[in-house]
């Protein structure tokens, strides 16, 4: 039994980590060398000749589409908690039946797929004249972390107690002072949560930035320039492999680090509903 | 902001469902129910159909199933089973798009899959070339990239699970079979109705992977529903039809998800009561 559990475990672990290792390893190899040996490591002709290219590729500048996606990334987690926050205040504090049926509206956008909304949002963008603009991707992925931003926030807002509020009423502090002051300051935990989820979110996504953005702007994300990248290419390794671990690099530091809070995140999303 | 870029587009979509917008002119003219009786007679849509009824069915399965195993393996606090949790689950932070090149550069007509093969005296096999063998590849790579969220997910379900029952079990002769038979299992209920719903709509909007993998060939026989909505419609601007076909998803993943729910709401009302 003991045995056999070893076994599993060991395939498990090699059957998910034989593609990272190919993706590193090859990824400072030469065309010849992945070809004949994909496994080996030539410790004589490692390269960083093919990183290098991918990095200062002039169509598609990695380092550009790193910059870009950050600073997506970034909007897009602060437009997210400007909206959600204090709407998930009044929701979580509400105690009528709006308040319900506003946060049951919020949550029906966590079934939705996606590929439903792009054709119609595309309408709307052009109807707004932001289809093809920074502006009109930016409101669209925002909304689309709406739902659960919402969810996290409300569920974690009912868990502080009522009694904050009445001392900050009592000290002669409105409802907006109460909420920057009192309630902000202590949903600390549900905001590194949501941001870490949006993070990801923003940065693998390919879809939306694609379609509203647009292959004809010369804005890239990563995942973009990379799929930019390598479509001609797609049988020179020495494109196809750089360019995946440039892409994924970032977001691996940064799964490194924060693992705990992107696991617990991901259980708090989807089992407290 | 839900309003307008959810609400609206999905009124939208259905509105563009019977039209036959094309993406450019900000006039469509309606068509009726056109576009419906179309996608009804529609061979490539029939085809998309079966491919995502095999990718969601099987993926389904093998996730939940591969999920609760590995679970049940790593539920135990160590440094070990710590780092193994990171291993099945760091695709999820990769991203789909990026996990399709990957594998097709492994599973490719030069990659490293056929160059073992190779070694080993066999001829290549036709993992992306052949449409049966791409459906099967499709499927094992949706499986590698996601069933480490269930595994995450069920370790947190059997978190919720009393260590005080499992000693009963033990203590009144059970063995480990029976123990998770009588004893987890019909604990664990809610969980499994998660990583059910969650994996099934997960896996009915599949599209960056077959992209990347596949790009839908080949001669699109590996083309999903998702797929077909937003590759075709955006190629041929027929973007009405696409409409059409995205409500059809939707009310599919819809009915989907709230008839499991329902008949998984029953497995769970059998625990508490």
């Amino acid at each position: 039994m003991r045995l056999f559990k070893t076994v599993l475990l060991t395939l498990a672990a090699l059957v998910m980590l034989i593609p990272g290792y190919l993706l590193v390893v090859n990824a400072f190899k030469g065309q010849d060398d992945i070809l004949r040996s994909p496994f080996g490591i030539p410790f004589g002709r490692l390269t960083l000749e093919h990183l290098n290219a991918a990095l200062s590729n002039p169509d598609f500048s990695l380092v550009r589409a790193y910059v870009v996606t950050a600073l997506f990334a970034l909007a897009v987690n602060v437009l997210s908690l400007a909206v959600s926050a204090p709407a998930a205040y009044v929701i979580a504090r509400g105690t009528r039946l709006r308040h319900r049926a506003l946060l049951g509206l919020f949550l029906l956008g966590l079934f939705i797929p996606s590929q439903v909304l792009v054709i119609p949002v595309i309408y709307v963008l052009k109807y707004l004249g932001l289809m093809g603009t920074v502006g009109g991707f930016l409101l669209y992925e925002t909304t689309l972390t709406l739902p659960v931003s919402m969810f996290l926030y409300v569920a974690y807002i009912k868990t502080l107690p009522r009694e904050l509020d009445e001392a900050a009423r009592m000290d002669g502090a409105g409802p907006i002072v109460t909420f920057w002051r009192v309630i902000l300051p202590l949903m600390r935990p549900a905001v590194a949560t949501a941001v870490v989820l949006h993070t990801i979110g923003v940065w693998t996504d390919f879809v939306n930035p694609q379609i509203i953005l647009g292959p004809g702007s010369s804005l890239y994300t990563v995942t973009t320039s990379v799929y930019a990248a390598i479509g001609r290419y797609s049988t020179d390794f020495t494109v196809v492999y750089p360019n995946l671990l440039m892409a994924v690099a970032p977001v691996l530091v940064f799964f490194v680090f924060l693992q705990r809070n992107i696991v617990s995140g991901l259980t708090a999303g989807a089992t407290k509903g | 902001m839900i309003t307008l870029f959810m609400l609206v587009p999905i009124a939208l979509a259905g509105y563009l469902s019977f039209t036959d917008w094309d993406g450019l002119t900000p006039n469509p003219q309606g068509v009726g129910w056109a576009n419906y009786s179309r996608l009804l007679h529609d061979a490539d849509v029939g085809h998309a159909a079966v491919v995502t009824l095999i990718v969601t069915v099987v993926g389904t399965i093998a996730c939940n199933a591969a999920g609760l195993g590995l679970a049940l393996l790593l539920n135990r606090t160590s440094r070990l089973t710590a780092v193994l949790r990171a291993v099945v689950f760091y695709p999820y932070v990769i991203g789909p798009i990026i996990i399709g090149f990957l594998w097709s550069a492994i599973l490719g007509a030069n990659g490293a899959i056929a160059h073992l093969l190779g070694n080993a005296g066999h001829s290549p096999l036709p993992f992306l070339s052949d449409p049966a063998w791409a459906v099967g590849s499709i499927v094992a790579v949706v499986v590698w990239s996601q069933f480490g969220v269930n595994v995450v997910l069920y370790l947190a379900g059997l978190q919720t699970v009393p260590a005080s029952l499992h000693e009963a079990a033990h203590i009144d002769g059970a063995g480990r079979w029976q123990t998770f038979r009588s004893v987890t299992w019909p604990l664990l209920a809610p969980s499994v109705t998660v990583n059910l719903v969650l994996v099934l709509v997960g896996l009915l909007r599949v599209y960056e992977i077959v992209l990347a993998l596949t790009g839908g060939g080949p001669a699109g026989r590996t083309n999903t529903f998702a797929f077909l909505i937003l590759s075709e419609s955006f190629r041929s601007n027929h973007l009405g039809y696409g409409a059409a076909q995205a409500i059809t998803l939707m009310v599919v993943i819809a009915a989907l998800a709230l008839g499991l729910t329902a008949l998984r709401r029953r497995a769970e009302d059998a625990v508490s009561s």
